[in-house]
């Protein structure tokens, strides 16, 4: 039995798709309904987790193979593989100022800056990578919120539309990564579970390609 | 006797990513780590302890950037740097080239002590418990079949049944590799360190590598099974490096055969981990059901270079926890509950029986406080012993609870 762990929210959809496309399981969101845990035959089992817990259950082995936001996954450290691109739930991290800061794609950067954002790490690094020097702000919701108080210079956030961006009178400044689904699976699981778990992430992966984005 | 006062948990609390081994639990850690040692040490390993601490620059010279990152750091009273020790290899490196330096070669070390890690991992501890042999002055596939081999036999006496070994080889990337741009060959192996198959596919579609390699890569992990799929990659591969790699794992899977090993072998072309450390044969160790390794280990001919002594070595290291989930039947910690030995006012009654019965081999506790018949059954009841011995001035009475 293979257990795959699929996240609630906007990915899952998506992620029931490549499943359907796939040939592995032919689920509505509306079958899920509110069970956690999903035996769709004898070999697969699905369970339905928060994105960000996706890793967890796959590093420690609970889950085989989890279906995850790259967003995600930049925020840990990974000891999974990650092997599929699903194509699916793209979005893009940017960074992005209020409408009347100087701050330009790559000019007038104050030698110093605050940055509001959920992801720290991906944060840290990109700053890192320009040599930057910033104070890293972590919040849980609405980071928009952060310029317009006056809590931080700018916003580290993800955006789909950028219609968020827009309506908080925020413009983006420069791209500082981009995120799909992924597949991504437990280093164990790959090799002791056989042929099995192969052919399943070949499934997904042919699957990826035909599936409609 | 019950504690009356209330459990204060700031006085009792630990630091967090640390645990108590409790009784029981503790004794068969160290049942596991006697079986360990007593196997490494058939084998011709002689034990050798290193600190719990070293200086900073030692750990720095062997271990992986981020692998030091996560490191317990601190400063010495001199102001240089020390660091709690994350792994025994480096360590056991820097006294083979330093004290150990005038030994005769090949030599066979073998350690187990505690690491620690102050940022580890998420979800790890950060005290971990780690058992390795290391041959130092080996070269070739004797050497390499040998560690894997001991691994086998070791898992094998602490009970753990199902388990399998993951044989690999950095030679055989390291030859596709060979063709690249420096800067080319810096984005596949970040992709690799990172497991990440979505990087390396973008990263080896900028190379001007053949198909067939980019799919040697891509199909990772796929490229495993037995002695036949050396022949189906040798097709694969026109390099020198990737040619006598594999020819190194034949030879390697031939004498894992005449180790009785064979059956736990597979051979993983797609095995690949920390490329600037390992630079031979490597091997990692997996069980059903648990997450991570049993036990790691290959070649890593470079290391002791860089302690000014340059030798070939390899070695293997043990994950005790993840080893102890499994291992069963290993358990020498007396099953036995002790015999306890009252006495009806003169302690010294006691305690002479008690010495006695010690004499013979059998466990026996003091009961301190004075007691008639009644009262010492009652205990050794709530003591779990099944036996129970009575001193007095005219003698001792046997009593059953």
């Amino acid at each position: 039995m293979i257990t795959m762990a699929i996240p609630t929210g906007y990915l899952l959809p998506g992620a029931l798709a490549v499943l359907r496309t796939a040939g592995l399981a032919d689920l509505q969101v509306e079958d899920l309904g509110r069970r956690l845990v999903v035996d769709v035959n004898s070999q697969l089992r699905l369970i339905t987790v928060r994105p960000q817990d996706v890793p967890v259950y796959v590093d420690h082995g609970s889950a085989d193979l989890g279906i995850v936001g790259k967003d995600a996954l930049w925020e840990t450290e990974r000891v999974h593989y990650e092997l599929v691109d699903l194509a699916f739930g793209a979005c893009r991290l940017v960074m992005a100022v209020p409408e009347k800061s100087p701050i330009g794609p790559l000019e007038n950067w104050p030698p110093f800056l605050r940055a509001a954002t959920k992801y720290t790490a991906a944060s840290r690094r990109f700053f890192t990578s320009r040599a930057q020097d910033v104070e890293l702000i972590k919040l849980y919701g609405s980071v928009e919120l952060g310029p317009l108080t006056g809590l931080a210079d700018c916003v580290v956030d993800l955006t789909a539309t950028g219609n968020t961006l827009r309506a908080n009178h925020l413009r983006e400044v420069v791209e500082v990564g981009r995120s799909t689904a992924r597949l991504i699976a437990n280093q164990v699981s790959l090799r002791t579970s056989g042929p099995a778990v192969q052919e399943l992430v070949s499934r997904m992966r042919t699957a990826a390609q035909t599936a409609p984005a | 006797m019950k504690a009356t006062v209330k459990q204060d948990p700031a006085a009792t609390g630990r630091p967090p990513g640390f645990v108590d081994l409790l009784p029981g639990q503790a004794g068969r850690r160290r049942d596991l780590e006697q079986t360990m040692l007593a196997r490494f040490e058939a084998w011709g390993y002689r034990l050798i302890e290193t600190p719990a601490v070293e200086l900073l620059s030692t750990v720095e010279t062997g271990m992986q950037p981020a692998a030091l990152q996560r490191l317990f750091k601190m400063a010495d009273t001199d102001g240089r740097m020390l660091a709690m020790v994350g792994e025994r290899t480096v360590p056991v490196a820097r006294a083979v080239a330093g004290q150990l330096r005038q030994a005769p070669l090949p030599l066979r070390l073998c350690y187990l002590g505690p690491t620690f890690e102050g940022h580890p991992a998420a979800g790890r501890a950060r005290q971990g418990f780690q058992a390795g042999a290391e041959l130092v002055g080996a070269a070739g596939p004797v050497a390499d079949a040998e560690v894997v081999a001991l691994a086998v036999d070791t898992l094998t006496r602490c009970g753990v049944t199902d388990f399998q070994v993951e044989v690999g080889h950095v030679g055989f990337f390291g030859g596709i590799m060979g063709r690249l741009e420096e800067d080319q060959r810096e984005l596949v192996l970040d992709a690799l360190a990172g497991r990440d198959l979505v990087e390396l596919e973008a990263a080896l579609a900028q190379t001007d590598l053949r198909a067939a390699e980019q799919e040697l890569l891509l199909r990772f992990p796929a490229l495993r099974g037995d002695a036949s799929i050396l022949e189906a990659a040798g097709s694969l591969v026109d390099n020198p490096e990737s040619a006598a790699a594999i020819a190194e794992l034949g030879e390697v899977h031939r004498l894992l055969e005449a180790h009785g090993a064979g059956g736990r072998v597979n051979l993983d072309l797609g095995a690949v981990r920390d490329f600037d450390y390992y630079s031979g044969v490597i091997f990692e160790v997996f069980a059903p059901g648990i997450g991570s390794p049993l036990a790691a280990g290959g070649r890593y001919d470079g290391l002791l270079e860089r302690f000014g002594y340059p030798q070939p070595a390899t070695g293997v290291v043990m994950f005790l926890e993840r080893v102890q989930a499994l291992a069963s039947g290993v358990s020498l910690e007396p099953q036995q509950a002790p015999v306890l030995v009252g006495h009806r006012g003169d302690p010294a009654d006691a305690i002479r029986a008690a010495a006695e019965l010690r004499r013979d081999g059998i466990v026996a506790v003091v009961e301190a406080v004075a007691a008639e018949e009644a009262g010492l059954r009652a205990r050794a009841i709530e003591q779990g012993s099944r036996r129970a011995l009575l001193c007095g001035p005219d003698g001792r009475t046997e009593i059953t609870p």
